[in-house]
C-alpha cells in the first residue's frame, strides 16, 4: 500500500506562494457552486470510493486484529488466545531482536536518505545545462521495482563477478549476503536507492516554492552560498523534511519485497525485520494467527506515527 | 511557513519559473556542481547498465567477461526471453491488471474527488478523512485478512481480486492528486456551464473533466507503475503460473532455474524498458503529480 502522508483530510491543500490563481480561496466560499451543492448528488459521487476502501481496508483490518487474539491452524480459526500472540512477539529474544533489527534498517536509512535527497535536491535546483537529463536521470530509479532493485544489486555486489562485490580481501572472502551485518548494509544501501527519488522529488518541489528573491536578499548582504542555505533555505525547508522523514519512516517500516526478494531476512536471521517477519509467518509458515499480530503491531506504529504527525503538522502551522 | 505539500498546479507553474529571464542567467556554475551530479547520475544508473551490459553477454562468457561492454555482443538471451519464456505471458498479465485498475481507479476516484474538492455537504471531511486514512493502513498488515477474504468469495488466484484491491489502495493517492487538480481549476467555468442550464452532472463531465485530463493522466501513469511493480498482492493471490505478474515472474525465474544471469538481466531489461520510457516522456507530469503527496511502497 502507498505510504501516502497527506495533510489532515479536512484542509484543502495549501497554495504555494506561486499558484496560479491567487483570489481561489476566498472566491470559492461565497461562489454559486459551493451554495447550491446538491447533496444527493455529492454523496453519489463519493460513496463508491467510500465502499471499497471500507471493504479492501477497513473491515480486512479489523479481522486483522480479531485474528490475532485467537489460535490458528492453516485456516482453521481455534480458541481465543488473549495476547499470547503478541506475547511470542515482544516476549522472546527472536521477536525482540526483530524489533531492534527494524529500528536499525530505518534509521540507518533515514540517515542516509534524508541528506542524500536533500543535496541531490539543491543540485537539480541549480541552473546547469543538461538539467533536464541529470533530473531524469537522477530520479530514474523511482521506475525500478524493489524486486528488479534486489535482483540487479545482487548481481553488482557478486563477490566473484559483480564490479562492487568485495571478493578476497586480504585473504577472507566477503561476500555480501553471507554476513548479517554486511547484508545489513547493504540492504540498506540499496533501500536508499530506490526510495531517494522521492523524497528527493518533494524536497525539489518545495525548495522551487523558496522564492529566489530571499537567497539573493541573504547574498547581497554577504553571506555566502553555504550560510545562505543553513540560514534561508533549510529553515524553509523544514516542514517538508518532517514529511519527508515520515513518509520515509512508514515507507521502510513497512517494507516487505525488497527484503524477502534481497535477503529473504537472512543470513541467519540477520535481515529479518518485523515487517517481513509479518510476511513470512502468514504466507511460508502459515501460523496465520501470528502473522495477523505482527500485522497489528506495524498498523499500530502506522497509527501513532501518523497521528504524531499529524499533530506535529498542525502545531507548525499554529506558528 | 511554506507548505509541505504542493498541489500539482503549483508545481507546474513552478516549473515555468526556468524560462524567466532571471533565473536563466547563469552566474558562472561552480564546476563541483557538475561533478557532483555526475556523480549521483552514476550512482542513479549502474546498477541497470551493469545489467544491460550482462544482459548481452552470452551464457558461456557472463561469468568470464567482467567489462562493461560485452567483449562478444550477442541477442540469443533476449531471444530466449521473448520466444521460449514465460516473460511474455507475465507481461501481457501485468499490462491486462495495470490497465484495468488504472480505468477502475480513475472512474471511482475522479468523482469522489470532484464532490471533496467542489461541493460543500455534510460528512464531506469525514468522507475524505476516512478515504485518505486508509493510505496509512500497511498493505502488510492486511494481506492475510484479504486472502481470507478472496479464498472464502472465490476470487483467490483470478485478475479480478488484483484489480479490486490495487484500486482500492490506489484510490486515496488518486483522489487527493485529483481534488488538488480540480481545485486548480476556476469556478468560473462551472457557474457559466451553469448559467447556460446544463446540470451538475453535466458540467462536471463536459466541462471540468477534460480540463483535468493532464492531472487523470499523471495519476493514471502513477498507478499503473504501481501495479507494474507490485510483489506483494500479485504473489500472496495468485497461484497458477499463467496468471502471474512480472515481478513475481522475474523472482521466480530467478529461483526456478538457479540463476541465469544472462537470461535473468535481460528479462529485467524487457521488463523495466517500458516503464522507463513511460518515465522519460511523462517525467514531468509524474514529478508533478508525486509532489502532491503520494509515494510508491
Amino acid at each position: 500500500m502507498t505510504a501516502l502522508m497527506t495533510a489532515p483530510a479536512d484542509r484543502k491543500p495549501p497554495a504555494a506562494p506561486s499558484a496560479p490563481a491567487p483570489e481561489r480561496g476566498p472566491r470559492r466560499r461565497s461562489s454559486g457552486v459551493g451554495t447550491t451543492s446538491p447533496l444527493g448528488l455529492s454523496w453519489a459521487l463519493i460513496v463508491p470510493s467510500i465502499a471499497i476502501v471500507a471493504v479492501v481496508s477497513i473491515f480486512p483490518i479489523a479481522y486483522a486484529i480479531n485474528l490475532s487474539l485467537h489460535e490458528t491452524r492453516f485456516l482453521q480459526i481455534g480458541d481465543f488466545v488473549g495476547l499470547d500472540n503478541f506475547a511470542q512477539i515482544f516476549g522472546t529474544a527472536e521477536g525482540l531482536g526483530q524489533v531492534g533489527r527494524s529500528l536499525v534498517y530505518v534509521v540507518g536509512s533515514l540517515a542516509i536518505a534524508v541528506p542524500l535527497s536533500l543535496a541531490l535536491a539543491n543540485l537539480l535546483n541549480q541552473e546547469v545545462r543538461f538539467r533536464r537529463v541529470f533530473r531524469v536521470i537522477i530520479l530514474l530509479p523511482w521506475v525500478v521495482s524493489q524486486t528488479v532493485a534486489a535482483l540487479l544489486w545482487k548481481w553488482l555486489v557478486n563477490p566473484d563477478y559483480g564490479p562492487l562485490g568485495l571478493g578476497d580481501i586480504g585473504g577472507v572472502r566477503l561476500d555480501f549476503l553471507a554476513d548479517p551485518n554486511l547484508a545489513m548494509l547493504l540492504l540498506i544501501v540499496v533501500n536508499v536507492w530506490i526510495s531517494y527519488p522521492i523524497a528527493t522529488i518533494l524536497c525539489l518541489a518545495s525548495l522551487q516554492t523558496i522564492p529566489e528573491e530571499l537567497r539573493e536578499a541573504a547574498e547581497v548582504d554577504g553571506a555566502g552560498p553555504f550560510r545562505r542555505f543553513m540560514q534561508v533555505t533549510l529553515p524553509l525547508m523544514k516542514p517538508t523534511l518532517f514529511v519527508v522523514v515520515i513518509q520515509l519512516t512508514l515507507l521502510y517500516f513497512n517494507m516487505v519485497t525488497l527484503i524477502y526478494t534481497l535477503t529473504g531476512g537472512g543470513p541467519l536471521d540477520g535481515t529479518n525485520l518485523l515487517s517481513l517477519a509479518a510476511f513470512k509467518q502468514s504466507f511460508e509458515f502459515f501460523n496465520l494467527g501470528l502473522g495477523a499480530a505482527y500485522s497489528v503491531v506495524l498498523f499500530a506504529f502506522n497509527v501513532l506515527f501518523g497521528a504524531a504527525y499529524l499533530r506535529l503538522l498542525r502545531s507548525e502551522r499554529n506558528v | 511557513m511554506s507548505e509541505p505539500i504542493v498541489t500539482i498546479a503549483a508545481v507546474s507553474t513552478v516549473d515555468s519559473r526556468a524560462a524567466s529571464p532571471r533565473r536563466r542567467r547563469r552566474r558562472g556554475t561552480n564546476p563541483l556542481i557538475y561533478v557532483a551530479l555526475v556523480a549521483a547520475s552514476l550512482f542513479a544508473i549502474i546498477p541497470l547498465l551493469w545489467g544491460l551490459s550482462t544482459s548481452f553477454k552470452s551464457e558461456s562468457v557472463t561469468l568470464s567477461d567482467s567489462g562493461w561492454i560485452p567483449a562478444q555482443f550477442t541477442l540469443e538471451n533476449y531471444r530466449l526471453v521473448l520466444f521460449e519464456s514465460q516473460i511474455p505471458v507475465y507481461l501481457g498479465n501485468t499490462l491486462l491488471v495495470a490497465g484495468l485498475t488504472v480505468i477502475s481507479t480513475i472512474l471511482v476516484a475522479i468523482f469522489g474527488a470532484y464532490a471533496a474538492a467542489r461541493f460543500r455537504f455534510r460528512g464531506r471531511a469525514t468522507s475524505m478523512f476516512l478515504i485518505l486514512m486508509t493510505s496509512m493502513i500497511p498493505g502488510i498488515a492486511i494481506l492475510v485478512p484479504l486472502y481470507f477474504l478472496a479464498v472464502s468469495l472465490g476470487l483467490y488466484d483470478t485478475y479480478g481480486v488484483m484489480v479490486i484491491i490495487y484500486t482500492a489502495w490506489q484510490i486515496p493517492t488518486v483522489i487527493w492528486m485529483l481534488k488538488g487538480f480540480f481545485e486548480s481549476i476556476p469556478d468560473s467555468i462551472e457557474e457559466a456551464g451553469r448559467v447556460d442550464g446544463a446540470s451538475h452532472f453535466r458540467v462536471m463531465v463536459q466541462l471540468i473533466f477534460p480540463l483535468a485530463l493532464p492531472g487523470i493522466a499523471a495519476a493514471g501513469v502513477i498507478s499503473f507503475i504501481y501495479v507494474w511493480n507490485d510483489f506483494l498482492i500479485a504473489s500472496t493471490m495468485i497461484s497458477s503460473d499463467e496468471k502471474r505478474l512480472v515481478a513475481v515472474g522475474l523472482y521466480n525465474y530467478l529461483s526456478q532455474y538457479g540463476i541465469v544471469w544472462g537470461q535473468l538481466t535481460a528479462a529485467v531489461v524487457v521488463t523495466v524498458i517500458p516503464i522507463i520510457l513511460v518515465f522519460i516522456l511523462m517525467e514531468r507530469r509524474i514529478v508533478a503529480g508525486l509532489s502532491a503527496g503520494a509515494t510508491k511502497g
